[in-house]
């Protein structure tokens, strides 16, 4: 192995310096220097994502336990422009004077957790997997509970902690089956060790997918969901609903079609019950809410419902798909996670009846969250529509005629109450609406970006097809 | 012999265990659990793969129960004790318990088990487990061996952060 | 003669025992519980002369005679005190949690009985010579502190609350230090294992085959292993004038003389791992290239040179008690995480490029 061949983990090195620049400059400022931090580690961010789009070979290193392909290296740089937006939109938040202490440690934690993703994308073996998989939420938690001093972020921090630490459990009790019946923890040769159907190793598979489940939070596994999304700060939960959960479904899938290829009746079966609980469950009780947040956090479990249908093809279209929906879905969410951020950092404001009449006084914000939320119930002309159009053709190619009937219904249902804000914002009369407020140009620029790709991503058909000639079936 | 220690060491494991979760006192349950780790480590012992069990020892007996034990002391006082859960709670929990551990019981008994390496081939020594500690090639651990102190240094920064305050 | 090779005696043991009763699970367990009496009278002997020890260096550090009546120079004097100790009442609090309060001192002493047992006395007089010797008396010296946290918790008393958070933070924070110095030893020797270490060290004692890095880690290693073993003048645990007696406040009796006999092995543990790692275990005192010099050494017998070194170590504890005052908790704290521990780290560095270059001697 040559220092060359160190170019393949571009990515994690290079956010890994980021995190080593920053604890420097962290320790090496005093207190009123500190306010070149935030700066800085955007200005090292945007770098990062911007290299992180040149050309990369494909390889592996470490002996199989890290892998390069281009679509891991595509996903990586969807995941980053998804943290680049992010950073911009929390902003304004994160320098507010009582969050100012910690502007540092928010993101040395956050870039790990993004460097534990990596991991976890590119591993060859369940080993690294698992590890990636535990960098990312881990300190996810303490990111939860950010303002610990209100009761609900610190609920958040302890909640997310939890349950995670129970679904790794339980993830990691199907991997010792797996590595006690084959002996390997190795991907590959995983997969070539299982051979027929052994009642063991579908239980390994049943308890893998459980574990997932929970990280992707899939019904019946998604009962921390509302509460962390609710407590955690914006910035925290808009991450966990767009990047922990595209990472984690992209691996979830990868390691699907590739270790347990041999199961994949078995695991068609379960999926296509868990998709249908998914996205009904999500949608109604998204119906329901009020809390802007609570919202999202219903209306992102049932996103991840759709995200099964790719999955369960099993095709190198379905995987196209998946990873097209991902990145549409970042950028539609993180709209949308823009307005009410820059909303509850101006006004203080979250609940869904507070945007009453909102049109009148900021136009702007308004229009932005109305294109957002079309874009999430998949209205056209707006990139949702195309995501979830690719989502039902890839599942109904392998004739899942049923499952994409019921998401046909499931769309219907989450039109009303996609359309519930744009009516409150448009319609609803209210005596004291939300006030006028300029925006930072941070926050614009966060808020732009992703609403341009949402519009953009859409037309633009080379992006769709060059995602597809890197994915592979089973 | 080696037989009998091994059933008295997974008598002593269970027998914690159950002591652990069904205890109504928190330090007490950690000192069970604590019993746990360290019998865990005895059956490593029993196995021959002593750095294993020293690192039982040193990680999760002298570390982790240290923590739990250390941050019950800073938060709980000895008239503590956790509320009695209602009987159909208990019953149902357990019922659903135990047909989970039927269940995965039955499936483990039904896998035909093939010894895939001769113990006796292998001498787990110290030397061997380091190089595969510090080996980039194939069966070497360097990567998940540098990436866990990532791990740690994020939660370490992560516990700073949520511990610290703001000036005012 | 088997002072000098103990193989012989254990060899003839086993071979007599596996005539009367045949190899198996009789004999191993005769000669386990053979291995365990002839530990617990050691830990007994060893206590008491120890304690006798303690009194008498710091009365001739205080210019006084120390215990002079029972006994020749007060020899049986501990021995009284035992018995008065075993005799005393145990007394019952109401208010504790009965578990846990009983359970802890056994929690400590099993620690230093599991630690002693892979000392190297001398030749063949080991039990437990595993490949990761000194990293197995680390991990399970490090049981010990939980005994210590338990006992301060379960007295439900504030003193002894206050005295087992000190504790367990102290000890902790230090065992980072004592391993530390231990690993720098371990880079020179390229082994865990005691018999090898103390076999390595034939020719010259590890502390002058390393020279200045080896000194260091010694001196690191004595600082680190008194902390470790709470004793005076990093004390703080039971500090006397301010917590009565710390985590033990509210223990008697029988179950007091455990604490008691615990904290004195555990400072024989920490000078016999010196004396093992630092100063050649039982190797007598050799000299490259003085023949005649290192045959004379040779004549006194390797247990005794063990115990002399392991003794000289004890008494330069005992000396740092009764000659330092006590630390407060964040000196104690700043001490380790300030000075210690960067230069054991650069010291372990050191010690690296001393053994890549080939500088040792």
């Amino acid at each position: 192995m040559s220092f060359e061949s160190l170019l393949l983990m571009r990515h994690e090195l290079l956010l890994l310096l980021a995190i080593v620049l920053l604890l420097i400059a962290e320790i090496g400022t005093n207190d009123s220097q500190k306010s070149i931090i935030s700066p800085l580690a955007i200005i090292l961010f945007a770098l990062h994502t911007i290299v992180g789009f040149l050309p990369l070979q494909e390889g592996s290193l470490f002996g199989g336990m890290f892998n390069t392909t281009n679509i891991v290296a595509t996903m990586k740089n969807i995941l980053n422009l998804g943290v680049l937006i992010i950073l911009l939109q929390s902003w304004k938040w994160l320098n507010a004077p009582e969050n100012k202490v910690k502007v540092s440690e928010f993101y040395i934690v956050l870039f790990s957790t993004l460097l534990g993703m990596f991991y976890m994308i590119s591993a060859g073996d369940f080993l690294m997997f698992y590890i990636g998989l535990e960098i990312a939420t881990i300190p996810l938690a303490a990111l939860a509970a950010f303002n610990r001093q209100e009761n609900k972020s610190a609920e958040a921090g302890i909640k997310l902690l939890l349950s995670s630490a129970l679904s790794s459990g339980i993830l990691l009790y199907g991997i010792s089956m797996i590595y006690g019946t084959t002996g390997s923890i190795y991907f590959a040769e995983i997969s070539q060790s299982i051979t027929g159907f052994e009642p063991l190793q579908v239980m390994a598979m049943i308890f893998f997918f459980s574990g997932m489940a929970f990280k992707i939070s899939l019904v019946p596994f998604h009962l921390w969901t509302a509460d962390v999304y609710e407590g955690a700060p914006v910035a925290i939960t808009s991450y966990l609903s767009v990047i922990s959960k595209g990472a984690a479904a992209f691996i979830f899938m990868v390691i699907l079609f590739t270790v347990f290829k041999i199961f994949t009746p078995v695991w068609q079966d379960m999926m296509t019950a868990i998709a249908i609980l998914t996205m009904t469950i999500g949608n109604l009780f998204a119906l329901r809410q009020n809390n802007l947040k609570r919202y999202l956090a219903f209306s992102s479990i049932a996103q991840a419902g759709f995200i099964l249908l790719g999955i369960i093809s099993g095709t190198a279209t379905g995987m196209a798909t998946v990873v097209y929906f991902i990145l549409v879905y970042i950028f539609s969410n993180l709209s949308a996670f823009g307005v009410v951020s820059i909303i509850s950092a101006y006004t203080g404001k979250d609940s869904i009846s507070d945007l009453n009449g909102m049109y009148k006084t900021n136009p702007k914000l308004s229009l932005a969250l109305t294109l957002a939320l079309f874009s999430l119930a998949g209205i056209p002309p707006v990139a949702g529509f195309f995501g979830k159009f690719f989502l039902f053709t890839a599942a109904a190619e392998k004739d899942f005629y049923i499952l994409v009937l019921i998401a046909l219904l499931n769309t219907i249902v989450s039109l009303y109450y996609y359309l519930m804000p744009v009516k409150a914002m448009f319609i609803n009369k209210s005596e004291l609406p939300i006030a006028y407020f300029k925006t930072d140009k941070i926050s614009q620029l966060g808020l732009a970006i992703s609403i341009i790709g949402m519009v953009v991503i859409g037309f633009a058909s080379p992006v769709y097809e060059t995602i597809l000639s890197f994915c592979f079936g089973i | 012999m080696n037989v009998i220690f091994f059933y008295i060491i997974a008598a002593a494991i269970l027998g914690f265990s159950i002591l652990s979760v069904t205890s109504r006192k928190i330090l007490r349950a950690a000192t069970f659990l604590l019993f746990v780790l360290i019998s865990t480590a005895a059956l490593y012992f029993l196995l021959q793969v002593h750095f294993l069990a020293a690192v039982q020892l040193m990680v999760y007996a002298g570390g982790i129960a240290v923590l739990i034990i250390f941050s019950i002391l800073l938060t709980s006082n000895v008239d503590f004790t956790f509320e009695k859960i209602d009987w159909k709670k208990q019953l149902f929990s357990g019922l659903l318990a135990l047909g989970g551990a039927a269940i995965t019981i039955l499936t483990l008994l039904q896998f035909n088990f093939k010894a895939l390496i001769q113990p006796q081939t292998v001498t787990p020594d110290i030397r061997s487990f380091g190089r595969a500690f510090l080996s980039y090639g194939d069966g070497g651990f360097v990567l998940p061996f540098e990436v866990i102190t990532v791990l740690l240094l994020a939660a370490m920064v992560a516990a700073i952060m949520v511990a610290k305050k703001s000036k005012q | 003669m088997f002072l000098y090779d103990f193989t012989q005696l254990t060899s003839s043991i086993h071979s007599s025992l596996v005539e009367s009763f045949g190899e198996g699970a009789l004999t191993t367990t005769i000669e386990l519980a053979i291995a365990g009496v002839a530990y617990l009278i050691f830990f007994a002997v060893l206590g008491l002369f120890l304690v006798y020890l303690e009194r008498k260096v710091c009365a001739f550090i205080q210019n006084r005679l120390g215990p002079m009546r029972v006994g020749p120079w007060g020899l049986l004097q501990t021995i009284a005190d035992f018995i008065k100790l075993l005799m005393k009442e145990l007394i019952y609090i109401k208010s504790a949690d009965q578990f846990l309060f009983n359970v802890a001192p056994f929690i400590v002493i099993t620690a230093s009985f599991l630690a002693i047992g892979a000392i190297p006395f001398d030749k063949g007089l080991q039990v437990l010579d595993f490949d990761i010797g000194i990293f197995y008396v680390a991990a399970v010296s490090s049981l010990g502190v939980l005994g210590v946290l338990l006992a301060g918790w379960a007295s439900n008393n504030k003193y002894s609350l206050i005295g087992a958070m000190r504790s367990g933070a102290q000890i902790v924070s230090y065992e980072l230090s004592v391993g530390l110095s231990l690993m720098t030893i371990i880079v020179l020797a390229g082994t865990m294992q005691f018999s090898e270490i103390v076999a390595g060290q034939a020719d010259l004692w590890f502390i002058f085959k390393g020279h200045i890095p080896a000194m260091i880690a010694f001196v690191i290693f004595l600082i680190a292993g008194t902390a470790e073993t709470n004793r005076g003048p990093f004390d703080l645990a039971e500090a006397e004038s301010e917590l009565t007696a710390g985590f033990h406040t509210e223990y008697s009796g029988i179950k007091f003389a455990l604490f008691f006999l615990a904290e004195y092995i555990n400072m024989f543990i920490v000078a016999s791992i010196a004396t093992t790692v630092f100063l050649g275990g039982w190797m007598p005192l050799h000299i490259p290239g003085l023949e005649g010099f290192n045959h004379v050494m040779d004549f006194i017998p390797p247990v005794l040179w063990f115990f002399m070194k392991a003794f000289t170590v004890v008494f330069i504890m005992m000396w740092f008690k009764w000659t330092f005052p006590r630390l407060r908790i964040d000196q104690l704290l700043t001490l380790e995480w300030k000075y210690l521990l960067p230069l054991n780290l650069i010291n372990i560095v050191l010690m690296a490029v001393v053994v890549l270059l080939g500088w040792h001697l």
